[in-house]
Formats: C-alpha cells, sequence, structure tokens
C-alpha cells in the first residue's frame, strides 16, 4: 500500500522548498492588500453583458408542441413546401426519443 | 434618534467556502484562490509557501467559484457567480496588476423556486458551456461560442428535482452532465443527460443508475484517459461509467469536500465531517478502471474544500475551524497519520455567541466568541489594539524623560536605561541577575534634568542637559567632552544621533555640532525669529548615522521648518495654521517611504511625505489620536521599524501595503516610552506612565489580536460574571463512538483569566443548552448563572420540555440552587426588574425569585404573554421587552407592574425570520434576518390612531450579506469620552462567516456628510466583476428588494483612505471639502473598530 502515498505530483519543484513552517499553533496572519479597483475595465465589453433569453422556457416548449401538433395535419402542405419539411423531422425525432 | 447607522467590519469574513488552484495572475505561476463569502484572496505558489497577493471584496455572496481556461488562452479565467443570481467572469491583467471584467450577467429567472441544497455552477472542461442549477426543475445553460465568448442564456428542463449535485463528465463528444438526485420514495439515481446547444434541450445521455447509496451527496467526475464518475456516498463509494461499474464499501461518514491530487485523476483526497482525510485511488490498466482503495492519510479541521498545491502540499479550507496548509508524508508518523499541519489561518466562524467583557479592567472591550464548530469548536479572545506585556514595573514619579544606551557601539543590546526627572537624572542598568539597578555614568551630569541621551560614534555617550553637551566614553564612562551652552542662554530642545546634535536654546538660537572621536565641533549657528519647540535629526536616508535633514517645529508661527545639515540651511517651510504649537516632530520611513510626522499639543498628528531630495513636504494629513500633547519615539520590533506616539492615549503607528495605519496601545496613558533592548528582555520597551516605570514586550503590531482556546466540543452560549470572574458556556460535545451518533451537552465554567475549566455540570440526556445569563434577583445578594434548556426528543417537531437552571459558583464550582421545568425550549434569558424573563417557544414568561419557608429559593411563575411563532430573541429596557420572532419579525411588549401583566405594544407587520435582535435606544430597535438583512425598527408613540401606535415602523433597511447570529452592545476600542468618536454609541455584531462587525449610530448631520461621501466613493470605486454595490447593498427578501436606507457602508467610506492622492483629490472636489478633512473625518471613524 505504501505506494500510494509516494510520487506526490509536482508541477514546479521550486514550490514549497524553501518553506519554513511557522509554529502550527501559531496562526499565519498574512495580509494581503484590499484591492479597490477604480479602472474602467470592471465594465464588461458590451456584448459580453449576459442575460437569459427572454422567451419563457414555457412558451418555447408551447410554441414546439404547437408545431409538432401541426405538423402532421399539415403533411399535406409539407409536400408542397419541400423547405420547411426538410427542418421539423429532426426536432421531433429527438423528442419522441426522449418520451421513450 | 439611533436610526441613522453606520456599518462597518471589524474582522473580515474567515470562514473558507471553496477554493481552486490555477495559473491566474501569469501563465507560469501558480495560485491558489480562495472564497471567504464575499471576499476572494489570491495567493501565490512561491518556494517559500503560500503568498498571499490580493485581497478581493465581492459585492455578493459566492455560490460558485471555478477557474477555467478558454480555448487558445495561456491563463485562467475566474468563474464566480453570487447568490443573488449575478455571475462575473474574471481575468488577471499582469501588467497592471488589475482583475478585468470579461463578462458579466443576470442568470436570476422572474419565477422559479430556488433550490434547497444550494446553487451549483460548473462548467464544461472542453469549454463549451456554462451550466448553472439555480431553481429547481430548471438547468441554465451560458453557452461559449467559437472565440471563446459567452452567449445568451437559456434554461432548459430538468425533469428530476430533488438535485444533490451536477457535474460535466469528462472525454463526451457532446457537453454531457451527471445528475445525483432524489426521487420522491427518498431513493436516490445518477443520471447523464447531453446538452444539446441548438435545440435548447437535454437528450438521454450515455448511462445512469438507479439506486445508488442513500447517503450519496457527491459527485467526482473523472478527467481522461479513465472517465466516468464518482459517486460518494456516506456508506459506499461507487465509479461508474458507460462501460463499468466498481464500488467499495467505507467507514459510515459523510465527505464534505474533495480535491483531486492527480492530473490523470486517479487519486482523490476525501474530508469527512469529523475532519477525517483520506485518499481515495482509482487503480486502472491502462485505461481500464480494476477498483478502487481508500485509505486514511489523518486528522486536520472539518474541511468545506480541498486543493492539491504542489510537492505534497494541500490546503484545507473550513467553515468550522482554522483553515489548514497540511503536507503529506510518505511516511507515518508515531500516530500513523500521514498529514502534518505547517500552517493554520484563523477562522473565527460560525460565531454562534459572544460576549463582549473587560477582563484587563482597562476600560477596554474583548469580545470573546464561541467559535467553530463539532470537533473544531473554541473560544476566541478577540481584542483590539496592540498589548504591552508587563514584565517588571517599578514605581516612579515624576519622569520626564527616557533613553537607553548601550555600552559599545556594537553591542546589539542596550545596557543603561537613562531617566530623567525635573531636577536629577538616574541611571539604570541589568545587573547579572538580570534585574534593574540604578548604576552611575560617572561622566553624566545627574543633578540636573537630562533634555536628549543618544550612543554616539567611537564608543562614547552623549548627554544633553540645559547648560551643555556631553560627550562620555561608554566603556570608561568618563567626561570626554564639554560644550557649554552660551552664558545666560539655556538649552530648551536638542536631539542627536550618533554623529550629530542639533539644539536650540531660548531667542531662537539653533546650534548644530558634530561628534568626533572624543570631541564636539560646533559646525553651524542660525538665529531664527521665533522660539523653538521641538526638533529632530532621525537619520532616514542612505547613511544611518548621518541625517542631511533637520525638522523644527516653531513657536509664534506656528510651523514646520526642513533646514539641510550641515550648513543649516532652510529649505521647507510649512504652515501648519491654528493656534496649537507643534510639541514634537519625527522623521521616519517605512516600507521604504519617507514621512515627517508632526505632534500638536491638543493630540492632533500631522503627517507629510517627505521628498527627501528636495526637502519638500506634500500630502499633509490629520488624525486625532488624543487630547494631551504627543511625544514620538521611533522603535523596532520584530526588525520592522514603528512609531510610538505616548500621550493620553497611547498608540502605534505602523505602516502597512504602504499606508499609515494607527493602532490603539492597551494602556491608559503613557507619557514617555524608549525602546530597551537587553539580552534578558529582548524587544523590550521601557514606558513611564501614571508614576510607574514599566518594561514589557510588545505584541505583534496588528490591529486585531485573536487569541484561541480549543474545546474539542462546540461552545453554543457564554456569559461572564463579573463577581465570580468566570466565564459560563453551554456546549455540546459530539461522540461518534460506535454505530449510534449521540451529542452531550454541559454547562461549563471556565476561569475567566486562565480560561481553563473549573466546573462541569452535565444536563440530561437528549437536554441541550439554549441560553445563559448571569443575574441576580431583588432581596437576594448572590449572583447567579441562570441557564435555559430544551429536551430536544427525536419523535418531536418542537420540544415541549425544558429546564431554568439557576447556578451559584462556590468555590469555583457551580452549584445547583434552583429548578424549574418548563413546557418547552428556554431560547432567551433576561434579567428583568430583579425578576427573570424568558422565551419559552410561542410564550414570554416573567418569573420571580421567591423564599421558601424552609430559606431555599425557587422560581415562581408570575404572568407571561402569549402571541408568538417562536420567541427567539429577547432584549430588554425598563419595562419595556423586545422579541424577535421566528418569523413574525420584532415585536414589542410592556409590562405593566400594576396589573402584573406584559401586554403587546406594538409590532412589525412583516414577515422577517429573525435572527437577532438588539436595542438602540428608547424607540429604534435592530434586527437581523435569514436573508442576510438589517433593518431598524421605531416605536410611533405620536401616532394619532391605536392601529398606528401598535405598528412599529421600519426605518432602515440593508443588506448585510452575513447572517448575524448575536448583537451586544459594546465596543472594542478604548472610548475616550471627549472625544468625538467617544460619543458614537455602538453595538458589535457576530456572524456564521466569523465576521465581527459594529453598528454606530450617528448624529444625523454626520450620517448625511458620510451619504454623500458613499455616493461618490461608489462613483470612484468600481465593484469587481461589474457588481454594482447598490444593488448588493439593498433589503432583499423572496418578497421584496428595497435599496437600502439609514444605513451606510463603513468598509466602502473606509477604503477612502486607500485611495490614491488623485481620486481623493477627485472625491475633494466632488464633496467641496479638503482631502485633508476627509482624511480626518474618516481616519477618525476606523478607530471605531
Amino acid at each position: 500500500m505504501g505506494s500510494l502515498f509516494g510520487d506526490w505530483p509536482s508541477f514546479d519543484p521550486h514550490n514549497f522548498s524553501h518553506f519554513r513552517p511557522s509554529d502550527p499553533s501559531n496562526t499565519s496572519k498574512m495580509t494581503p492588500t484590499t484591492y479597490h479597483p477604480t479602472h474602467s475595465r470592471t465594465l464588461p465589453p458590451p456584448d459580453q453583458v449576459i442575460t437569459t433569453e427572454a422567451k419563457n422556457i414555457l412558451i418555447r416548449n408551447f410554441y414546439r408542441r404547437t408545431e409538432e401538433k401541426l405538423r402532421p395535419k399539415r403533411s399535406a402542405s409539407e409536400l408542397l413546401n419541400p423547405d420547411h419539411g426538410s427542418k421539423q423531422p429532426r426536432a421531433s425525432a429527438s423528442v419522441t426519443d426522449l418520451s421513450d | 434618534m439611533s436610526i441613522w447607522n453606520y456599518v462597518v467590519t471589524a474582522h473580515k469574513p474567515t470562514n473558507v467556502t471553496h477554493s481552486c488552484v490555477g495559473n491566474f495572475t501569469s501563465p507560469q505561476e501558480l495560485n491558489l484562490i480562495i472564497a471567504k463569502c464575499t471576499r476572494i484572496e489570491i495567493h501565490l505558489l512561491t518556494p517559500q509557501g503560500l503568498q498571499p497577493m490580493l485581497d478581493v471584496p465581492i459585492y455578493g455572496r459566492i455560490a460558485t467559484l471555478e477557474l477555467f481556461r478558454p480555448h487558445g488562452e495561456t491563463q485562467d479565467f475566474l468563474f464566480i457567480a453570487t447568490e443573488r443570481y449575478k455571475f462575473c467572469v474574471l481575468q488577471w491583467d499582469s501588467e497592471t496588476s488589475e482583475l478585468v471584467t470579461r463578462a458579466m450577467g443576470d442568470v436570476s429567472d422572474r419565477i422559479g423556486r430556488p433550490t434547497d441544497n444550494g446553487q451549483i455552477g460548473i462548467i464544461d472542461p472542453d469549454c463549451r458551456l456554462i451550466g448553472l442549477h439555480l431553481y429547481d426543475g430548471l438547468f441554465k445553460v451560458i453557452p461559449f461560442d467559437n472565440k471563446g465568448l459567452l452567449k445568451e442564456a437559456f434554461n432548459i428542463r430538468l425533469e428530476e428535482l430533488q438535485v444533490l449535485d451536477i457535474k460535466f463528465l469528462y472525454g463526451c463528444p457532446k457537453p454531457t452532465i451527471v445528475v445525483l438526485y432524489q426521487d420522491n420514495k427518498d431513493a436516490r439515481h445518477v443520471k447523464t443527460y447531453e446538452v444539446a446547444l441548438k435545440d435548447k434541450d437535454f437528450v438521454e445521455g450515455p448511462w445512469s443508475q438507479n439506486n445508488v447509496d442513500n447517503g450519496a451527496n457527491l459527485l467526482i467526475p473523472v478527467p481522461p484517459p479513465l472517465c466516468g464518475v464518482l459517486i460518494i456516498g456516506e456508506e459506499t463509494i461507487v465509479y461508474c461509467s458507460a462501460n463499468a461499474f466498481k464500488a467499495i464499501p467505507i467507514r459510515p461518514s459523510i465527505t464534505k469536500a474533495y480535491g483531486r491530487v492527480d492530473a490523470d485523476g486517479s487519486r482523490y483526497l476525501l474530508g469527512d465531517h469529523a475532519g477525517l482525510l483520506h485518499l481515495l485511488v482509482i487503480t486502472h490498466e491502462k485505461e481500464k478502471v480494476t477498483g478502487l482503495k481508500i485509505e486514511l492519510l489523518g486528522e486536520t479541521s472539518i474541511a468545506s474544500t480541498i486543493s492539491y498545491l504542489d510537492n505534497a502540499f494541500v490546503f484545507i479550507g473550513s467553515s468550522y475551524g482554522d483553515s489548514q496548509l497540511i503536507k503529506l508524508n510518505i511516511q507515518p508518523d508515531s500516530k500513523g497519520s500521514y498529514v502534518e499541519v505547517l500552517e493554520r489561518y484563523v477562522n473565527l466562524g460560525p460565531i454562534v455567541d459572544f460576549c463582549v467583557v473587560d477582563l484587563e479592567r482597562q476600560g477596554q472591550g474583548q469580545v470573546v466568541t464561541c467559535s467553530g464548530a463539532y470537533k473544531d469548536g473554541s473560544l476566541r479572545i478577540v481584542r483590539n489594539g496592540i498589548g504591552i506585556n508587563e514584565q517588571a514595573s517599578v514605581e516612579l514619579q515624576g519622569i520626564k524623560g527616557m533613553w537607553s544606551l548601550r555600552s559599545s557601539t556594537d553591542d546589539p543590546y542596550d545596557t543603561f536605561l537613562v531617566v530623567s526627572f525635573i531636577s536629577e537624572t538616574r541611571i539604570l542598568a541589568m545587573n547579572l541577575e538580570d534585574e534593574l539597578e540604578e548604576t552611575e555614568i560617572e561622566g553624566f551630569c545627574s543633578q540636573v534634568q537630562t533634555l536628549f541621551c543618544h550612543d554616539a560614534v567611537y564608543n562614547q555617550l552623549v548627554q544633553v542637559t540645559s547648560s551643555s553637551i556631553r560627550l562620555v566614553s561608554s566603556t570608561t564612562r568618563e567626561l570626554r567632552n564639554e560644550w557649554n551652552a552660551p552664558s545666560g542662554y539655556s538649552i530648551n530642545v536638542a536631539t542627536a544621533n550618533a554623529t550629530q546634535v542639533l539644539l536650540a536654546t531660548g531667542g531662537g538660537h539653533l546650534v548644530y555640532l558634530e561628534i568626533g572621536d572624543g570631541i564636539l565641533t560646533e559646525v553651524k549657528h542660525a538665529q531664527l525669529e521665533y522660539e523653538i519647540s521641538c526638533l529632530d535629526i532621525n537619520p532616514i536616508g542612505e547613511n544611518p548615522h548621518y541625517s542631511q535633514l533637520a525638522a523644527v517645529g516653531m513657536w509664534t508661527d506656528i510651523s514646520i521648518r526642513i533646514f539641510s545639515l550641515p550648513d543649516l540651511n532652510l529649505i521647507t517651510k510649512e504652515h501648519l495654521g491654528g493656534e496649537i504649537i507643534p510639541r514634537s516632530v519625527l522623521l521616519c520611513a517605512f516600507e521604504g517611504i519617507s514621512y515627517l510626522l508632526c505632534a500638536l499639543g491638543d493630540g492632533h498628528l500631522l503627517n507629510f511625505l517627505l521628498n527627501m531630495e528636495s526637502g519638500e513636504l506634500t500630502d499633509r494629513k490629520k488624525v486625532s489620536l488624543g487630547t494631551q500633547p504627543i511625544t514620538l519615539r521611533t522603535f523596532s520590533s520584530k526588525s520592522t521599524t514603528h512609531v510610538f506616539a505616548a500621550s493620553d492615549r497611547p498608540t502605534v503607528i505602523y505602516s502597512s501595503n504602504k499606508k499609515l495605519l494607527y493602532s490603539n496601545v492597551n494602556l491608559k496613558e503613557v507619557s514617555h516610552m524608549c525602546q530597551f533592548n537587553t539580552a534578558a528582555f529582548p524587544d523590550s520597551l521601557a514606558i513611564a506612565k501614571e508614576g510607574e516605570l514599566t518594561i514589557g514586550t510588545i505584541d505583534d503590531i496588528q490591529k486585531l489580536h485573536i487569541r484561541s482556546i480549543p474545546l474539542g466540543e462546540q461552545a453554543r452560549r457564554i456569559c461572564h460574571q463579573e463577581q465570580s470572574r468566570t466565564f459560563a458556556i453551554c456546549s455540546q460535545k459530539y461522540s461518534q463512538s460506535s454505530a449510534e451518533e449521540s451529542d452531550v451537552h454541559f454547562i461549563r465554567l471556565l476561569d475567566d483569566q486562565t480560561f481553563e475549566i473549573i466546573s462541569t455540570y452535565a444536563l440530561d440526556t437528549f437536554e441541550c443548552g439554549c441560553s445563559i445569563l448571569g443575574c441576580s434577583f431583588s432581596d437576594d445578594n448572590n449572583v447567579y448563572y441562570c441557564v435555559g434548556t430544551a429536551y430536544v426528543l427525536p419523535e418531536e417537531n418542537e420540544p415541549t420540555k425544558g429546564r431554568i437552571l439557576v447556578f451559584l459558583v462556590e468555590d469555583g464550582k457551580l452549584q445547583l440552587i434552583a429548578e424549574k421545568e418548563t413546557k418547552g425550549a428556554v431560547y432567551s434569558l433576561n434579567a428583568f426588574n430583579g425578576k427573570l424573563l424568558a422565551a419559552i417557544n410561542q410564550k414570554i414568561q416573567l418569573y420571580k425569585w421567591m423564599l421558601r419557608d424552609d430559606g431555599s429559593r425557587e422560581l415562581q411563575s408570575e404572568c407571561g404573554h402569549h402571541g408568538h411563532i417562536l420567541a427567539l430573541y429577547v432584549q430588554t429596557h425598563g419595562d419595556f421587552i423586545v422579541v424577535g420572532d421566528l418569523m413574525k419579525s420584532i415585536s414589542l411588549l410592556i409590562y405593566k407592574h400594576e396589573e402584573g401583566a406584559i401586554e403587546e405594544r406594538a409590532r412589525d407587520y412583516s414577515a422577517n425570520w429573525m435572527t437577532g435582535v438588539e436595542i438602540l435606544d428608547d424607540d429604534t430597535y435592530l434586527g437581523a434576518e435569514n436573508n442576510y438583512n438589517l433593518f431598524t425598527v421605531r416605536k410611533n408613540s405620536e401616532g394619532a390612531t391605536d392601529e398606528e401606535r401598535g405598528r412599529l415602523e421600519v426605518v432602515g433597511e440593508y443588506h448585510l450579506g452575513e447572517f448575524v447570529n448575536r448583537f451586544r452592545h459594546g465596543s472594542l476600542v478604548m472610548r475616550l469620552p471627549d472625544s468625538d468618536v467617544g460619543q458614537i454609541p455602538t453595538v458589535i455584531f457576530g456572524s456564521v462567516n466569523g465576521v465581527i462587525g459594529v453598528i454606530a449610530s450617528l448624529p444625523h448631520d454626520q450620517y448625511v456628510f458620510l451619504e454623500k461621501l458613499q455616493s461618490n466613493m461608489r462613483k470612484v470605486i468600481k465593484g469587481v466583476g461589474g457588481l454594482s454595490h447598490e444593488h448588493w447593498r439593498s433589503f432583499y427578501n423572496e418578497k421584496k428588494t428595497v435599496d437600502a436606507r439609514n444605513f451606510l457602508d463603513g468598509d466602502l467610506i473606509e477604503s477612502f483612505l486607500d485611495l490614491s492622492r488623485g481620486r481623493m483629490d477627485e472625491i475633494s472636489k466632488a464633496m467641496g471639502v479638503s482631502v485633508e478633512e476627509l482624511c480626518k473625518r474618516v481616519e477618525e471613524l476606523t478607530r471605531l473598530h
């Protein structure tokens, strides 16, 4: 079992090589500087202010359901409109997979 | 009126909630990044260990912290999501050392039930999307585009409602999540889903695993080449993937944290609820998993996060105890442990209760907290300011000055202590027995007062008296040379260093001399137009023995002047303004910056930046240290120079991160101080105070000092009793012997000096201590400890039985004097009109302390008041009772003596779930509630109708971002009644994150001024990650979000002092107030904590 404990990964062998432990009962009191940004780059680029799509998940689902329901009825018109048809079977395929 | 409140942090959060390791600050640098709820800390891994780089306040409570590397980047980015549904992506710009926001956003939904098990935020290992689980039944996706930029987020319906954990799987062609969830029969299962980004939907994943361990609560995704996931349960650990399933049983435990050791994911560190650290190993043949192994490594603090750093060093972040830096050894120690704890990082959290006491009876409060949980429970004594640890003291009246001298120039230690009185000078020295005894330096004049003394080159000593300068050999102690003041002139003030003497006589004569081997040479003389009040030639330039500048303070025109040496040419003249003369000047340098400090006769201190080349003085700042004249002296401690300002409020001035800080010294009044560094008492100070000369060592130079008393169990309530000089605590010990876990509860008595447990009272089985109080009763001179308890039976939803126990401390032992059974949990106890007021479940009950015929005592019920859900927190003031309810906010009751009844007077009708209440003044009450908000309510006695009078009006609201468990009146600092700050009433709070904060009730005009400063500060100091300060501080709960009002953020206001001069000027212009005035007013506020 001894081999389990050995060979701890090393990214940079220098890290901690000169480490001198302070008395562990003395808690370490290094205090880093507190950061108070005053520069303007705390605001992200304008296209990186992210929001959630406005269309509600339920409405999105309704639209999809409606399209699914409409699809068989429209099968005749689908023949007339092949552009449209090529997109829809794939969407319905993934849904049927889920309902299996 | 206490409705204008200023909230400031005295002790920052220390509860470590998250940590991660990566190349954040540069492609070559490895960083440890730690989240402490509302702050992150960036550390650098170095050969010397962990080096702290930056402490970053975040305007939010951090829910998720992850490092990730977008395609094409050489450095990691930091993803932070907050509990209030904001997120940001930060990048380190190493050229400017600034944090740059790459993206941010709001991921809240207008409807949705927030998850019960906490928010989950995860990043796809191939950086295709960020996944968030924030609301039950929804999984939010923020996709990355092919340039690594984030796109609009969308929700996907997640069928599983009780989600315990979600992780991304490695090595999947499509982003795939693995979900650990519980069904409505409480069975737990694991399922995988592919995220179809185009269709914005889930597709059934490659595998699932039903009926995993009933206590499974953690998933660990395994990186390539193995891939798959580890499911960590309470009794088993399972490895699962599309084509493998391996399980091992484990000793029953709850795994709280894990850290991956190897990049290939074959070893993991697991930390459990008892603080045991295990190593989990996935054994494999090439890419085929053959089994699991688990091995106990040793014990640490109970971990909330584990980060493997480098070369067998590991960071253990803890919420329940101190965080630790540990090393994993290859060989076990004598106790069989592979874990070596090398550093501890203090954590006060969770602060469950605390009390404010003045243990040293110096008029300064100390906070004693119940900190930590389970085995990591402790008491912490938190004290502001720098303490002097007395080693020796003698009674000596009328000390006018003190200097230490060495017996030879190259002696590292001081030998003599010169103490000057009005008409004599006495020399003390350490004898062979390390005792201070009087001695003589023959060459010194001891019949007169000494104005100044110093060691000089060539083994010489210099003494300046009103008539002459004497140069004495430090070896033979004989006079070698003397310079006499011209007849008719006496020396008023003098200073010297190893090679130079500067003195001033009456009539404004300034004389400069240099010290040679046995000779004093008068080099230059100057006649100034006014009398000289103080001077200094402390060498702070390149030559440690010679100063090229002299600082001189003047009477009459109230100015400071800088002269060049040796020619005594005036190079700078700075008028101080006002009518108070400078009493002490000092040239000093901290962290490579030169300053001129100037103390005035009224306790104010001015500081300037000093240009060593031109002698120019800039950046004038003024602070008030006390009310009496100040004497400034330098001293060094741990090879760093500091300044001691002796006055009625002694202060140490030091520098941290190139900013001057002022810390109180825990002494009442110090007239003189000098360093006295002897072999027997190294690094000591000699201090003259109130007719006494004291030799003592000084604490580490920092603002707050924390002492830890480990208990090995959790203290839940604490109370101090002055008369018996003891603390009493209610504590809870978790024993996990055998399979059955059980808690035992105790009342323990501790000595208030040694903190030793001197007496223990064990509570009954299932009985737990809920409240504790030190009090006395009418017609009884004894002082008692009263303890309220509850019987917490597993089958009951709420306790229906409890006890009130009355103890007397006799001969250091707890003696049970009386006990009274109650019909519920005694959540609170208060001394009230010589009686005992208890909050018992939904009722407030008043008890009289009655004498029985046989002379014994008992508690007898007098009256009560129903009408609460659970009365958890009670404070009283006169006949008024303020109750904080579990879910019905604050109500105000009144006790009517004549009728012997308690009636409700008014209540706040909001539905706040309270965590603490306090009375600020007769009419204003402060509350904290469980959405981390503070609010104040006011009694409306002048209301026109009963309805109005019966309503507590909400007058202040503020989002603190901390869960407050306790408020107490008191102060962490010595309060001087004659200072402005001394008039401000303060309340201290303690929080789950280990924050100790101060709420100060300000006068209205000061509040208005600071509110204006705060709004200007908001424009200058930007929120990290683009998060808004205004939004962060707005009162927020499930029902409403409203702007903060009548509370100010002291942390933001006080960061004014950290700004560059240019930014200060900007704010000064906007405010129409000088920078000096702003600094002074803000500096005063920092002295509240």
